[in-house]
């Protein structure tokens, strides 16, 4: 059961991620961002992150790519001119060492891990990845980092008020 | 030590987080108000000095704090110095310098000060989590910073291509954050458990996956993971091969927050660099001094990416004639000059570069300064600018000599020092090939001297259109005669000041 | 999940990641490029919850809690990223990263 969900949630990832490089109009490329970060969601699921599974979907999926959406629709972008993807020697380079750093990546995956567990303890963890636990670690041991991406998150808000507006 | 004990230690950084609100909340107040610059630099100036007096009060030691999230020790102490000082200097020249219009000083102040505590950060991070969050929170409020006139079409493209170059920096980095935690199950590096330790340790789990077998797979990953991390690392500091946001990013900013980038971020980047160098390719043996510890030779690559950092930078350089692209390819060359020191893999080496990073910091800034001076009066920043200055603004003109003389490294100034204290770490952790490093070196710094000399012939020999005396604010004059003074005095006797150093460098070798 | 185990979910985040690079590379619309940027963050994102499940001691949630941060800086930086993509609209009237190039010696 868990296989063939795995399955259809890495296909989904990917087919839908592709769909980001592959559709040269940019709304259809928002759109499928938010269907590949659905899919993730349900990969997260599987991984028993369950808080993580609901921010992926509520932040990035509803926030942020809503935000990526009003842009796309505020600038009026058009489709971006076809047969432009002309392979300079620079984006011949970064392509190709892009593959092969992939390649080794994927080949080093399918070596078996030694230090992986054959079978995931933490599913027999009551309440593994949800609310309570990962709120605990959140607020003792990563009390700082926490305080800090609140400042930052201010910072950034003043940040985006400072550019996107003119004279206030 | 936990967390509410770790705030002792952390005071800085907690007046830093209120000087970002306060700042905003006094821009708001004052906006109407005659003196509103004045308010808001004096607030300013106030903020900092409460932030550099609790830097002076930090208590002695080495201790990690918030569980070990980052670590206080006289290292961080002295990068703090190095911020405070550059963010000292951006202060007094911005509200004069005509760049950043005084409507929106007070939001570059709170900017200013949220960028210090990211460099605050960087400086003691010993937690990958902490690294990440620190580079994060410097590079954002820089594209701002880097965009903020934002009627410029110059300066719009800058944090464009800025935003682009360190999103992608920085999710790479992050990427191989991931590796490496997948490799040793912790994002810690330093301190017990950490990455540090089970990379040194025989009987750690890296060292168990070698006795099934595993060893090639991961030791590969290892690397991966570790390139991806240099790269975010490089490209705080401008190395290459990431070093192409640099030219285009110095020329948008306003100066007086280029003068700060070419500073700040660099030695904030450097700190990483040395906490993450001695904590995963070398341990500390006692009577020894440092040893690698993996079969990569890490040092030798750093020494080579370092010759191409210094040689692309300064070559780059001798063709370009807009003064603030030249600064960037100098400041290229210099992260080339300061990678030597890393390349040494020696406490000396981490000595001559925290030496070399506050000289760095006071002639880069006065060099900064005189070509803010310039612009204000001719609104041009080309070599051709120059021309005439040695009648014009005779101290502007003496003092951008001898912040030149000393980048090259000259003695009797600064950054001879430097140099000679770089090298001579380099000659002394002995090999051939530490020596044709330095070699390199020296022969850049003659390349160097070419086009630092162009500038000066510009100033003193070329004949300018116009001839009335150029007005350089008192200000302006006040200091950059004091930070020439400062560069002659410590290109003479720098004993306090690599005293100072290897008192900050005897803790972190205790991991 | 007897057939599924941590190297599908790294590949999955291995191509993720390539997906972003690709995109980054390729892209010429600012928009898009930020996109990219926003799948290399995912990629990572997976590599920290796998490695959390399969990796790290039974009960320790140090992968997690990263990609908390991870999502929350991914969403500042959009935000920061996205203005100045509308200021460069307001002053190029284009946001393609190959037009908006004045700053050449």
């Amino acid at each position: 059961m868990e296989a063939v969900l795995f399955y259809i949630f890495a296909i989904g990832v990917v087919v839908a991620g592709a769909q980001v490089v592959l559709r040269r109009n940019p709304i259809y490329g928002a759109v499928s961002l938010v269907a590949c970060f659905f899919f993730l969601a349900g990969i997260y699921v599987l991984l028993s992150a369950h808080l993580i599974a609901i921010l992926q979907v509520m932040v990035y999926a509803g926030a942020v790519m809503v935000l990526f959406v009003f842009v796309i629709m505020l600038l009026n972008l058009k489709e971006e001119e076809l047969g432009e993807m002309h392979v300079t020697t620079m984006k011949g380079i970064g392509l190709a060492a892009v593959l092969v750093l992939v390649g080794f990546i994927a080949w080093k995956a399918l070596t078996p891990v030694q230090f992986a567990r054959d079978m995931a303890v933490n599913e027999q963890i009551h309440g593994f990845g949800g609310v309570k636990a990962v709120g605990n670690v959140l607020y003792r041991s990563s009390v700082l980092p926490f305080e800090v991406t609140s400042l930052l998150l201010l910072v950034a808000v003043v940040s985006a008020v400072v550019i996107a507006k003119g004279k206030i | 030590m936990g967390n509410l004990p770790s705030l002792r230690y952390f005071w800085p950084e907690s007046i830093l987080t209120v000087a970002v609100m306060a700042m905003f909340v006094q821009d708001l107040v004052v906006r109407r108000r005659e003196h509103r610059v004045q308010s808001l630099t004096i607030g300013a100036l106030f903020w900092l000095t409460l932030t550099a007096l609790a830097t002076y009060l930090y208590p002695s030691g080495t201790t990690p704090l918030f569980g070990g999230l980052i670590v206080h020790d006289p290292l961080r102490v002295f990068f703090a110095w190095i911020f405070l000082a550059a963010a000292l200097l951006t202060i007094l020249i911005v509200p004069k310098s005509k760049q950043v219009s005084d409507a929106r000083v007070g939001e570059f102040f709170g900017l200013l000060f949220a960028l210090m505590l990211g460099l605050y950060l960087m400086a003691s991070a010993t937690d990958l989590l902490m690294v990440y969050l620190a580079i994060e929170m410097v590079s954002l409020v820089s594209y701002v910073l880097t965009g903020f006139r934002r009627a410029d079409r110059k300066a719009n493209e800058a944090a464009l291509k800025y935003v682009i170059y360190g999103g992608v920096a920085s999710g790479v980095m992050l990427y191989g954050i991931s590796i490496l935690y997948g490799l040793f199950g912790t994002t810690r590096v330093v301190g017990d458990g950490g990455i540090g330790a089970q990379l040194a340790d025989v009987s750690s789990r890296l060292f168990m996956a070698h006795a099934f077998g595993g060893q090639p797979a991961a030791q590969l990953a290892l690397v991966v993971a570790v390139v991806f991390v240099l790269a975010g690392i490089g490209y705080k500091i401008a190395s290459v091969p990431f070093h192409m946001w640099c030219p285009d990013v110095y020329e948008g900013a306003p100066t007086p927050f280029t003068a700060f980038l070419s500073v700040g971020p660099k030695a904030a980047g450097f700190a990483v660099a040395i906490r993450f160098f001695f904590a995963i390719f070398e341990k500390n043996v006692p009577g020894v001094g440092w040893v690698a510890v993996s079969d990569v030779p890490w040092p030798a690559i750093i020494g080579i990416i370092s010759a191409i950092t210094m040689t692309l930078g300064n070559f780059t350089a001798l063709v370009q004639t807009n003064l603030k692209r030249l600064f960037a390819y100098s400041s290229i060359a210099h992260a080339g000059y300061l990678l030597m020191g890393l390349a040494a893999a020696s406490a000396a080496g981490v000595q001559s570069i925290l030496v070399y990073l506050m000289i760095y910091v006071l002639m880069n800034v006065g060099a900064f300064l005189v070509v803010i001076s310039v612009s204000r009066a001719t609104g041009g920043e080309h070599i051709a600018d120059l021309n005439g200055l040695g009648t014009r603004a005779p101290i502007a003109a003496l003092t951008l000599s001898i912040f030149l003389f000393s980048l090259t490294g000259i003695p009797p100034f600064a950054g001879f020092t430097g140099k000679y204290l770089i090298f001579a770490a380099l000659v002394q952790k002995g090999g051939m090939w530490n020596v044709i490093l330095a070699v390199i070196g020296v022969l850049n710094s003659a390349v160097s001297l070419f086009y630092y000399a162009k500038l000066i012939k510009a100033m003193y020999f070329e004949e300018s259109r116009d001839d009335t005396p150029m007005p350089v604010p008192g200000l302006y004059t006040g200091i950059l005669v004091s930070l020439g003074a400062m560069v002659m005095v410590l290109g003479i006797y720098w004993a306090p000041l690599l005293r100072w150093a290897s008192a900050a460098f005897g803790g972190t070798t205790a991991t | 999940m007897n057939s599924v185990g941590l190297p599908h979910f790294l590949i999955v985040g291995a191509a993720l990641f390539a997906l972003g690079m690709v995109t980054v590379v390729t892209r010429r619309n600012a928009v898009g490029i930020l996109m990219g940027v926003e799948l290399i963050l995912n990629a990572a994102n997976v590599n920290f919850i796998a490695f959390n499940h399969y990796v790290d001691a039974p009960g320790r949630l140090t992968g997690q809690v990263f990609s908390i941060f991870v999502i929350v800086l991914a969403a500042a930086e959009a935000a920061v990223g996205l203005a100045i993509v509308l200021a460069i609209f307001q002053t190029f009237r284009t946001i393609d990263v190959q037009e908006t190039d004045l700053l050449r010696e």
